[in-house]
């Protein structure tokens, strides 16, 4: 299973850096929470895990090796990516979750039985399946969101990186993704996953990262780093930190 | 390939009728003979009934003509394919990214200043075009990218602004050399009109080819419809596949532009009202956008010719004359996704 490693890594797109100095590496088996506020490099931080943008400074390792070492291809079956938003597809939602499948197939050649049921499992698994002959432009955005989730999990990586996998979904698909997401983690997989709700990532996540303007500020387990204190000043609000009669877990209230 | 057989039936039908329609009607069953009577084998077995003259007309005249039409509109359709799906826009044409303008700038210095010094023959028009329409590509592409990376919406926005410089120089020389206005202003508005052999076999090449090569990107280009991080994300280089892209349509773009003018619409119309049709499928797009821009070329070209007969009019007139209330059927009836 595989690990990765960000090493100092500086990132900025003009002068003023979004990274400053970023160290911290990702073990197999665990959901990561990556938090903080708006513009604080979350998403960033995704990007520069999965290559779609080169550290300024620093690097990062998947298994030891840099990044830039291997080719996209292999990458791809190593890795896989949610951002933020999809355009609008006139694609069915099979069709979508089958090009998960690209990096196994070559040009041309019909998915195999494995790509078949990779889909479709992930399809149950997102609870997209009876969509599946459906235009991805004709759904909600909750359902464009879980069909996001199918793409990923078919795509059979170890690592998969989740921007904001919640937005738009009702509480009950925002308790069921982070379900998954740790079940994913369970099997050995690495989840990491940008959240803007404090409570899923306190509930559902083994460590968390928090960043505030660039930087790293705190990480750990949800109980050492959502402590009032911390929240306040990252946020710059006031909050209580209460923790949750059965789990134990902290629970953040205004 | 019961399909593929049934739609090459159509072309071929279309084209003999074409080719028997026009100030001398031939009838079709002349045309098909003559036609079969330049194949090697089948020739002698078939009895020579019609006159040097018909002949003239069909194979030297309207067959090169008619081809050229289905050639031009297959390639600019194509172009228009891989246009819009590497720019994300749906108003991405072949010539948005310099093209037509470039190519009218070679074609005008031509026409204005070389062939009538006798520093060259008309024969050289294509090739002033289409160096005119490369030369202009390359520097919206060097413009529209940022340390190597092409930029979609500056690359239009460059295409827009270089389009509007040179078609202002264009303006100001067709001015100052007014005696020579009609040429210019003929082979700016775009037409088939007079085109022979030596125009359809100079943009074939750059067509098949080029078409071929799409096909063979089809799948990236699906995936690079989900979105550049996700195509990345999947394994696709997503800045070799534009600037392959870009090539490919600008190329077989200033092909069809240096033998025929700029002829609009087709190449923004017929994919966005296959996709309509067909969704957004780039294996399904780039086949049937090839013979059906191909094919309404063909037909528009065909009005053209016939419709105020003996008088011309610029083919352009007729593909927006009817694309554009088509198309807007397409729109209002269409479900919606522009991917």
């Amino acid at each position: 299973m595989a690990e990765m490693r960000m090493e100092q890594v500086w990132f900025g797109y003009r002068t003023e850096p979004v990274l400053k100095d970023i160290s911290f590496s990702l073990e197999p088996g665990r959901f990561y929470g990556i938090v903080g506020p708006n513009g604080a490099g979350k998403s960033t931080i995704l990007k520069l895990l999965d290559r779609f943008l080169l550290p300024k400074k620093g690097a990062v390792y998947l298994d030891g090796q840099n990044l830039t070492a291997y080719n996209l291809r292999d990458l791809a079956r190593k890795i896989a990516l949610v951002p933020q938003s999809s355009p609008d597809l006139s694609f069915t939602v099979e069709e979508v979750v089958l090009l998960a499948r690209t990096a196994y197939t070559f040009r041309w050649q019909q998915p195999s039985g494995e790509d078949l049921e990779l889909a479709r499992e992930a399809m149950a698994l997102t609870e997209v399946d009876h969509l599946a002959n459906r235009p991805v432009a004709e759904l909600s955005g909750g359902e464009r969101q879980r069909v996001a989730l199918a793409r990923v999990f078919a795509q059979d990586t170890e690592i998969l990186l989740l921007d904001e996998p919640t937005t738009y979904l009702d509480l009950g698909h925002q308790i069921d993704t982070c379900r998954l997401l740790q079940a994913k983690a369970r099997e050995g997989r690495t989840c990491v996953g940008v959240f803007h709700d404090l409570n899923l990532v306190a509930n559902y996540c083994d460590y968390v990262f928090v960043l505030a303007k660039g930087e790293l500020v705190a990480e750990g387990e949800p109980n050492a780093v959502f402590t009032s204190g911390l929240v306040e000043e990252v946020y710059r609000t006031s909050v209580h930190t209460l923790t949750h009669p059965q789990t134990g877990r902290p629970v953040i209230v205004p | 390939m019961g399909r593929i057989a049934l739609i090459l039936v159509i072309l071929g039908a279309v084209v003999i009728f074409a080719a028997s329609v026009g100030t001398v009607s031939i009838p079709c069953r002349k045309v098909l003979a003559m036609i079969g009577s330049t194949l090697p084998g089948l020739g002698q077995r078939i009895p020579v009934e019609w006159t040097a003259a018909q002949e003239t007309i069909v194979l030297r005249v309207r067959l090169p003509r008619v081809l050229l039409a289905m050639v031009v509109g297959g390639g600019l359709s194509v172009a228009g394919v891989l246009f819009q799906g590497t720019l994300r826009n749906p108003l991405a044409d072949p010539y948005i990214i310099g093209v037509s303008s470039g190519a009218s700038l070679g074609a005008t210095l031509g026409l204005l200043y070389l062939i009538p010094r006798g520093l060259a023959g008309f024969s050289a028009l294509p090739a002033f075009a289409f160096v005119g329409a490369l030369g202009a590509t390359a520097v919206v592409a060097r413009l529209g990218s940022r340390r190597g990376r092409l930029e979609p919406t500056s690359l239009i926005l460059a295409g827009v602004a270089i389009g509007a410089f040179l078609t202002a120089i264009v303006s100001l020389l067709m001015v100052l050399r007014i005696q020579n206005l009609q040429d210019v202003y003929l082979w700016l508005m775009g037409s088939l009109s007079g085109r022979g052999w030596k125009h359809f076999f100079t943009a074939l090449p750059y067509v098949l080819l080029g078409t071929a090569a799409a096909l063979w990107l089809a799948r990236d280009l699906n995936v690079y419809l989900l979105g550049e991080e996700v195509a990345h994300s999947l394994g696709l280089d997503v800045q070799k596949l534009q600037r392959l892209v870009l090539l490919i349509g600008s190329l077989v773009a200033a092909a069809c532009v240096a033998v025929s003018g700029v002829i609009g619409f087709v190449g923004l119309m017929v994919p966005h009202a296959l996709r309509l049709i067909m969704g957004g499928e780039h294996n399904r797009l780039i086949v049937h956008s090839f013979w059906v821009g191909g094919l309404f070329l063909l037909l528009a070209d065909t009005l053209a010719r016939t419709a105020f007969s003996p008088m011309e009019i610029p083919v352009g007139i007729i593909t927006a004359f009817v694309g554009g209330p088509f198309f807007i059927f397409l729109m209002k009836r269409g479900a919606g996704g522009n991917g």
